[in-house]
């Protein structure tokens, strides 16, 4: 009897694996998960490459941009996201990622405009979506940016939203982003971003550099022309980098004598998600069309005629006045520079490349040369060196480096 | 106890479907190819950033669809228009509903998502 009953429930037993492993094979599916189909989308940080692509604030608002929206969007879209924007068009039912809600308030208000349009572009043809097995196709080659930025409108009005959607109207876009502001920044930077925070002032008292002021629009690490804004991948390269200086008393525990340290140990994406927030906190990085950047040529090779040419051109340029005739920072007008917040502010030194806030790469010194340091008295010569000349002044200030190396690294590219 | 035992037996073996899975997630992918005389479907999918290539087999049942605007003046929404195998070209983005048969796909509905 106990036997029999002992067997009866090896039975059992078995009976069961093989019932549940029969129920629930072995995924075989290319794709479809069943979390997918509740929506999988993540509001990830846009790319560099569209991260700087702001929607014009008219755009949202506009009736014929909405209406020449409208057209687009019944045309292309409405066959899966429905003809009212729920998601729930007839070729959209079936598919493993659903398409997005236009209606659902919560989601739309946490698409940022550079992320839309991103997934308008390049549909679900890049990851994360593409592994989600999204069938957004990419409508870059077949709209313009104008026609996307329409279809974005109308596809907003499904939101019930009537304002333009800018983070300022939806904080919910920026919300990651000013977490880790407020963890990592606000110290120095302080809680609006005006660069006053407490500690800020202790880096180097009452003298610059002090904190940046987000707000202000003056940013001095660009690759753009000078008087605009940076790109955000300008601003992923300082963060990502942090801010070199001469040092002071609280910066000597800080690598490589950063007045700001760098952010490198940081996921990208918090990265970018905190420099969206940053952004946030000026309005001209949406007022801004076109964006230049100063193309950085390749670096030619550095021959002792063109260090020859750079001396005389540090002359002419008079680099001298503010660094001196060794480069050390000593020039006749050192004492007497002030930024713009009328803080004294020192010459770099520049036998210490080390040091450059903007990088000491024979590039680095190029671009600085071409855009200038906003806020300081370094001003750009993009309108009086050619780039061949800059490129023999970028090298001629890399020779008075007292690390003879760098120069002869230079030399070596 | 043994009353219990066999019932426990007679329940599983009750829920374990052999043969047809259900709970089935729908596959989407670009077609790569078709085979009218095979009558199966292969297209090129992505998941978990792998892209493969999965052929789904139709049957007489299946159905092929796309979405197009009514014709007839005030009508809206969308109208399903059959199509046959043949009809699908490479390119064409679709959506299928499938189930397990016998280790193959076979599809229940494709539906066309977008035709370039």
């Amino acid at each position: 009897m106990r036997i029999r009953s002992w067997s009866l429930t090896v039975v059992a037993m078995a009976a069961l694996v093989i019932g549940l492993w029969g129920s629930n094979p072995a995924p075989t599916r290319a794709n479809g998960e069943k979390d997918d189909e509740k929506g999988g989308h993540a509001h990830v940080p846009a790319p560099l490459e569209y991260a700087d692509v702001h929607a014009p604030l008219s755009v949202w608002t506009d009736a014929t941009m909405i209406a020449r929206g409208k057209e687009i969007y019944t045309t292309r879209c409405a066959v899966c996201h429905g003809d009212q924007g729920d998601g729930k068009g007839p070729a959209g039912l079936a598919l493993p990622l659903k398409p997005s809600d236009f209606r659902d308030k919560d989601g739309v208000a946490e698409m940022r405009d550079n992320y839309w349009f991103w997934r308008v572009s390049e549909g679900g043809q890049v990851e994360p979506f593409k592994g989600k097995g999204s069938a957004m196709p990419p409508w870059k080659g077949q709209l313009s940016v104008e026609e996307r930025w329409a279809v974005m409108a109308y596809q907003h009005t499904f939101s019930g939203h009537q304002g333009p959607h800018v983070p300022w109207e939806h904080r919910e876009m920026i919300t990651v982003g000013r977490d880790i502001y407020v963890m990592a920044c606000v110290p120095c930077h302080g809680v609006a971003g005006k660069g006053d925070g407490s500690v800020g002032p202790t880096l180097a008292p009452r003298r610059a550099p002090q904190p940046r002021d987000f707000t202000s629009g003056e940013f001095k690490f660009r690759s753009t022309p000078s008087g605009q804004l940076p790109t955000t991948a300008d601003l992923l390269r300082t963060v990502t980098e942090g801010v070199r200086s001469a040092g002071g008393p609280m910066t000597i525990g800080l690598r490589g004598h950063r007045i700001m340290p760098g952010f490198r140990h940081m996921p990208l994406g918090q990265r970018l998600e905190v420099i969206e927030y940053v952004k946030s906190l000026n309005r001209r990085f949406w007022d801004r069309q076109e964006i230049k950047t100063v193309a950085v040529p390749a670096p030619p090779a550095m021959t002792p005629e063109r260090l020859a040419r750079g001396k005389q051109l540090y002359a002419d340029a008079e680099c001298l006045a503010c660094h001196g005739g060794r480069g050390r920072g000593d020039g006749l007008s050192a004492p007497t520079l002030k930024d713009n917040r009328d803080l004294p502010i020192a010459a770099t030194d520049l036998a210490r490349p080390e040091r450059f806030k903007n990088g000491a790469r024979p590039e680095d010194i190029y671009r600085t040369l071409m855009t200038g340091l906003a806020g300081t008295p370094m001003p750009s010569y993009a309108d009086s060196l050619e780039p061949d000349h800059a490129w023999d002044l970028a090298f001629y200030v890399l020779s008075l480096s007292r690390d003879r190396r760098r120069t002869a690294e230079a030399g070596a590219r | 106890m043994r009353t219990i035992l066999t019932l426990l037996v007679i329940v599983t073996a009750s829920v374990s479907p052999w043969g047809v899975t259900a709970d089935e997630a729908p596959i989407s992918g670009t077609v790569k190819a078709d085979d009218t005389m095979a009558n199966t479907l292969t297209l090129q999918t992505t998941a978990k950033g792998k892209t493969r290539d999965v052929t789904i087999v139709l049957k007489p049942e299946s159905k092929i669809v796309k979405f197009a605007r009514p014709t007839e003046p005030g009508k809206t929404g969308f109208v399903e228009q059959a199509l046959v195998l043949g009809d699908l070209k490479p390119g064409w983005v679709v959506s299928v509903t499938a189930k397990h048969e016998g280790g193959n796909e076979v599809a229940e509905t494709v539906k066309v998502v977008l035709e370039k």
